[in-house]
């Protein structure tokens, strides 16, 4: 009896082992899997200046330089959340009205004709950021007013204005706090809102600012870390304030020599800082990201590249089989032979011959299909449908003859 | 002779507009000599059934029997609208190409010609689909007789005056009077239906490989057939639909889709059982009723019927309100580019202005269809007085 019991025993765990290895591949499987099952589908930019008063102009045109270039570089209108605390532009104290500079020279207008802002002035608070982020917003928020992401988004988190430890100012008037930041991005990868979210920040002391981000995906970037302070790059002594930030300034400069199609990668912009130029550090952390920046290009958040699929003829998306076909293609293997395409196109040709609106012989369904073999091995079109053609006059002078 | 002088005069003014695509021109010249030898049979037949009713009346008036073919034809040609659907590159001619050619067909009891005109005229559009009643009445009757209660009648008649003594005789009697087609046959019928069939198939296979790439035949019916069913697009017609359903509430549009439709069809089976013994006039009926109410109508598919009703002259000599149509079609078809103008092109008009022209022409096309089949009814009724006569001299 106790050899039995034993052998039992032995079995049992034996069996819970082999269990406990398969739920471990199952998972890994899973991971993998879920990391892959989605492909990057978007890219959205949410841009966010926090401060007020005349002379803070260069917060306002920290945003509105990054913000054309994340549309030259492809994001559209509809993508980009813009939020700027005050008007500089059409500010009282502005010598060139309508128009925003970031550079002493005047050489770009930022305030340009294309410029579609989506929150402005008292707009700009802590809850609608959060909302933003989160988006649980009340029925009545327009569709512009909403970052209407999805699974596949990348999502470039840019703020800028004045900072500290651990906090971010919103309109001389309330702050903005790591810890709630970490939880928005934690609701938002549960919500299931990006794919990868890059956050730069642009204040002083910023790099405190993701320090409490534990999400996966989430890659940060700061102008500065604990205790130092971010300076701006120069006076405009005709505008009389300053025009923009050394961070924001050598990453200006950075991707004002791209285009979209190159694929510089995120080390490259990261290495770029030059601590004695920036006065501060250019802190980010990649601990919470997976891919390695080597491989990550800056067109991934700052950009809009997606893959093309070329297709020859015009009409092919149209039927529902091909829109199918195509959600089959986002899964691991992209190699659907084409047999199955033409497989599926005699199941769909045999509805069609039920509705048939002539045919009211059930043998001729038959032939039909014997027929629609035939027309598969078709390789010229045009010619045999003229062909076609062309052969109706002397069938149709046989058929007469032949009941004459 | 006459007739060749026409087509040559006809054929140099219209081949210097034609530059290009001299299709639509040789289809109307074919159109015009296929109305002509239907016309030319129709007449053989009528002047045949008057001999088999000892109509002498009629037939001593040669003079009086107008040649139908060759009016029919020329009105074809000469139409205003034939023209200005030729020069205008429309595809009308060719539909009513195939039209023509299977009315011609089932007069000449070809039934492969019959099938094969049917079964382009129902893929090129629609509506001609419901000419497939008159089809198989005339391959199954033959073509337009005086209804068969007249034969019967003077049948009786004959009897009645002979009087039955020796039964032999009578036989003899009757048998020596040809036979009246008045029994339906069913042979050409089925070869028609079989024929059908197989130009259908054909047909549809073509279609099916030359649209392979843009979604199959479901695709292309969707695109055509569902187009003209569900009238897709409103822009301005010479028909009635268009300015109803830009208004009608998407809740009522389908079920005004198909009150519309079935307008059509409602109208089929008892125009069927009253012209049953006339089916050249039952399909030219049909034609106009399906010009007035399709989807999208245009002038080229009047050219038809206006060519069509020339076949008839005889019969509806007596046709009443003949000249007040006459100056409605010649008013609208004025009136109907200038509102058009009106309305699009210079901004002083509105749409009411353009569709009352187009109601005017659906008004003038139903007193055309209405006072046509009532003077055929007329001239049948015309046709049984005289041997009412005799049974009533004889009783």
């Amino acid at each position: 009896m106790r050899f039995k019991m034993y052998g039992s025993f032995r079995c049992r765990m034996v069996l819970l082992l082999l269990f406990l290895l398969l739920d471990c591949n199952f998972s890994n499987c899973l991971a993998d899997t879920s990391s892959e099952a989605t492909t990057h589908t978007n890219n959205w930019a949410v841009l966010v200046c926090t401060s007020r008063f005349w002379f803070n102009y260069r917060h306002m045109a920290n945003t509105l330089s990054l913000y054309r270039t994340v549309k030259r570089l492809g994001i559209p209108d509809e993508r980009i959340i813009l939020m700027l605390a005050d008007d500089m532009a059409c500010n009282a104290r502005n010598k060139y009205p309508a128009q925003v500079f970031n550079n002493e020279n005047h050489k770009l207008n930022l305030y340009g004709d294309n410029v579609e802002v989506d929150y402005r002035g008292y707009e700009v608070t802590v809850e609608n950021f959060f909302r933003v982020l989160t988006g649980r917003h009340e029925n009545a928020v327009p569709r512009s007013k909403r970052l209407l992401s999805d699974e596949g988004s990348h999502i470039l988190l840019y703020m800028t204005g004045h900072g500290g430890d651990e906090f971010l100012k919103f309109q001389d008037s309330e702050e903005l706090q790591s810890h709630d930041l970490a939880d928005a991005v934690k609701q938002m990868k549960e919500k299931r809102r990006f794919k990868e979210l890059l956050i730069m920040v642009d204040t002083c002391q910023a790099a405190t600012l993701f320090s409490q981000l534990q999400s996966p995906g989430v890659l940060a970037i700061g102008s500065s870390m604990k205790g130092e302070n971010s300076y701006s790059h120069h006076l405009d002594s005709d505008v009389g304030v300053s025009v923009v930030d050394r961070f924001t300034f050598y990453t200006l400069g950075f991707f004002e020599r791209l285009n979209m199609y190159n694929n510089d990668s995120l080390i490259s912009l990261f290495s770029s800082y030059n601590p004695s130029m920036l006065m501060s550090t250019a802190y980010y952390r990649t601990d919470l990201y997976q891919r390695h920046l080597e491989e990550v290009p800056v067109t991934n958040f700052f950009g809009s590249v997606m893959e093309m699929i070329h297709t020859d003829s015009a009409y092919s998306l149209l039927s529902r089989k091909e829109s199918f076909r195509v959600e089959i293609k986002m899964s691991a293997d992209k190699s659907v032979p084409d047999k199955k395409r033409l497989m599926d196109n005699p199941s769909d040709l045999d509805q069609i011959s039920e509705l048939n609106i002539e045919d009211q012989h059930g043998a001729l369904k038959r032939i039909w299909s014997t027929i629609q073999k035939e027309m598969e091995k078709v390789e010229d079109v045009d010619a045999f449908v003229s062909y076609g053609l062309v052969l109706i006059v002397p069938l149709l002078a046989v058929s007469m003859w032949l009941t004459w | 002779m006459v007739l060749h002088y026409y087509f040559h005069s006809l054929g140099h003014s219209r081949s210097k507009e034609l530059k290009g695509n001299p299709i639509t021109f040789y289809a109307d010249i074919v159109n015009a000599m296929l109305i002509r030898a239907t016309g030319q049979n129709l007449q053989m037949e009528y002047i045949r059934s008057l001999k088999l009713l000892d109509h002498v009346k009629l037939l001593e008036k040669p003079g009086k029997i107008i040649p139908s073919g060759d009016i029919a034809a020329l009105v074809y040609l000469w139409n205003p609208f034939t023209i200005v659907a030729c020069v205008g590159l429309s595809t009308s001619p060719i539909e009513n190409l195939a039209i023509i050619l299977s009315l011609y067909g089932a007069c000449k009891r070809q039934a492969p010609l019959a099938a094969f005109g049917w079964v382009i005229a129902t893929h090129l559009s629609l509506y001609p689909a419901i000419l497939i009643i008159p089809m198989i009445l005339l391959l199954g009757y033959g073509p337009d007789t005086p209804p068969r209660k007249l034969f019967l009648q003077r049948r009786n008649v004959e009897v009645g005056d002979n009087p039955p003594n020796d039964r032999c005789c009578e036989r003899e009697e009757v048998v020596h009077r040809p036979e009246v087609p008045h029994i339906f046959s069913w042979r050409p019928v089925i070869h028609f239906l079989c024929w059908t069939s197989l130009w259908s198939v054909y047909v549809l296979v073509l279609c099916g490989i030359s649209v392979k790439r843009y979604g199959g035949l479901w695709e292309l019916f969707k695109r055509t057939y569902g187009f003209m069913l569900t009238v897709q697009d409103l822009s301005p017609n010479i028909g009635v639909l268009w300015y109803f359903f830009a208004e009608v509430f998407d809740f009522f549009r389908n079920f005004f889709l198909i009150v519309f439709h079935g307008n059509i069809l409602f109208m089929m089976l008892p125009l069927a059982i009253r012209l049953k013994h006339r089916p050249c006039f039952l399909a030219f009926v049909y034609i106009a009723i399906s010009s007035m109410l399709k989807s999208y109508p245009s002038v080229g598919d009047s050219a038809l019927y206006l060519g069509l009703l020339g076949l008839f002259v005889n019969e509806l000599a007596d046709m009443q309100f003949s000249f007040f149509l006459f100056c409605g079609y010649v008013g609208v078809s004025l009136l109907s580019p200038v509102m058009h103008n009106l309305w699009i092109w210079r901004g002083t008009g509105n749409a009411n202005f353009y569709f009352a022209t187009a109601m005017a022409y659906a008004c003038l096309q139903i007193i055309l269809v209405v006072e046509s089949v009532s003077a055929m009814l007329n001239h049948d009724r015309m046709l049984r007085k005289p041997l009412t006569e005799l049974q009533d001299g004889k009783s």
